[in-house]
């Protein structure tokens, strides 16, 4: 009897091994991130924010659930490979100037800590991320104010004009 | 040209002919002919380069062979009509100079010894060639610039929305 009572709570416990890691939160998580910013206006109308990053936590979770908060929006975190994650975004170009943008990353608990706080209209700065990301977007260059074709146009006209000017000396 | 009547011109009339000639001598043909092919060239590197135009084809190998080697014979026909329109202007304008230089080269034994029409012809002759000269370089200068002007205008501005690639 006593061990079919120990078989039992082994099964149980063997059922519950898959949800304790998904329960589980990463502890001192580190990322490595490289970032892409729509750097020029002329081949694009927005600019674009794109966020990868590899995840490491020291209690080894791996493929945790993540959400993203930037600058009080929330986005999807989508995952690329294993603890490989993307967050990327559209913003009109007048919403998107040059700076220091950050990246807040949350798990599911501080998530919906965040939106607990968001429907309270709490302070939502007292919700602590698992980590975050902050980059610096340069901004979007408008291209050379003179293009290069006018640029070679008119240098070549003047030197055309040089050889008439000096041609209608020569025949004066 | 001898006249009619089988008189021959004699040496200074033939130097004073040469200024009004459209004859070009085979150092200069071989200067027009030689930059006018570099010049009409460098539009494959504007096509290639800025317009994309892709030269691996065979159409537009061919078809920028035909339109180098014509753009070549074009630009040596305008090269020699300016030569042409300056040299006369240019021997005039630097007869005064050229003399000068004739003569102070010319040492006080020589210059009493030489007559005065064989003076003239050297003068002459040397007029010639630096009028030959200056003519023959100006025209090459003035058609580049004009030529290129053309070029970046035209594939610049005027053609801008033509499609880069070739049909088949």
């Amino acid at each position: 009897m006593a061990s079919l009572g120990c078989a039992f709570v082994a099964a149980c416990l063997l059922l519950l091994v898959p949800f304790s890691s998904a329960g589980e939160s990463c502890l001192k998580p580190t990322v490595e991130h490289q970032i892409y910013t729509t750097t020029e206006a002329v081949t694009s109308t927005d600019t674009v924010f794109l966020v990868e990053f590899d995840l490491k936590c020291s209690n080894a979770i791996k493929n945790p659930f993540l959400y993203a908060d930037v600058s009080g929006r929330q986005l999807p975190v989508s995952r690329s490979g294993d603890n490989l994650y993307q967050v990327s975004w559209v913003e009109e170009r007048k919403n998107a100037p040059a700076g220091t943008y950050t990246v807040k990353l949350f798990d599911e608990e501080g998530f919906s800590a965040l939106r607990k706080a968001q429907r309270a209209e709490e302070d939502v700065s007292t919700v602590t991320p698992l980590t975050s990301i902050a980059f610096s977007h340069k901004g979007v260059s408008q291209g050379p104010i003179v293009s290069s074709e006018l640029l070679a146009v008119v240098l070549s006209g003047l030197l055309w004009y040089a050889a008439y000017s000096a041609k209608q000396r020569i025949l004066s | 040209m001898p006249s009619s009547g089988g008189k021959k011109f004699t040496r200074e009339e033939e130097l004073l002919l040469q200024d009004f000639s459209r004859n070009i001598s085979t150092k200069s043909s071989a200067l027009f002919y030689g930059n006018a092919l570099i010049v009409a060239a460098l539009p494959i590197w504007l096509f290639w380069r800025i317009h994309q135009l892709d030269i691996t084809q065979t159409q537009t190998i061919i078809l920028f062979a035909v339109v180098t080697l014509l753009s070549t014979w074009l630009i040596a026909f305008a090269y020699r009509n300016v030569k042409f329109s300056l040299r006369h202007k240019i021997a005039q304008k630097r007869e005064d100079a050229v003399s000068k230089e004739v003569l102070k080269k010319l040492t006080p034994v020589e210059a009493k010894k030489m007559s005065r029409k064989e003076k003239d012809e050297r003068i002459l002759w040397k007029k010639n060639e630096v009028a030959d000269h200056e003519a023959t370089t100006f025209s090459i200068f003035y058609n580049n610039t004009l030529f290129i002007l053309i070029i970046l205008v035209a594939s610049f501005f005027l053609l801008y929305t033509f499609d880069a690639s070739v049909y088949p």
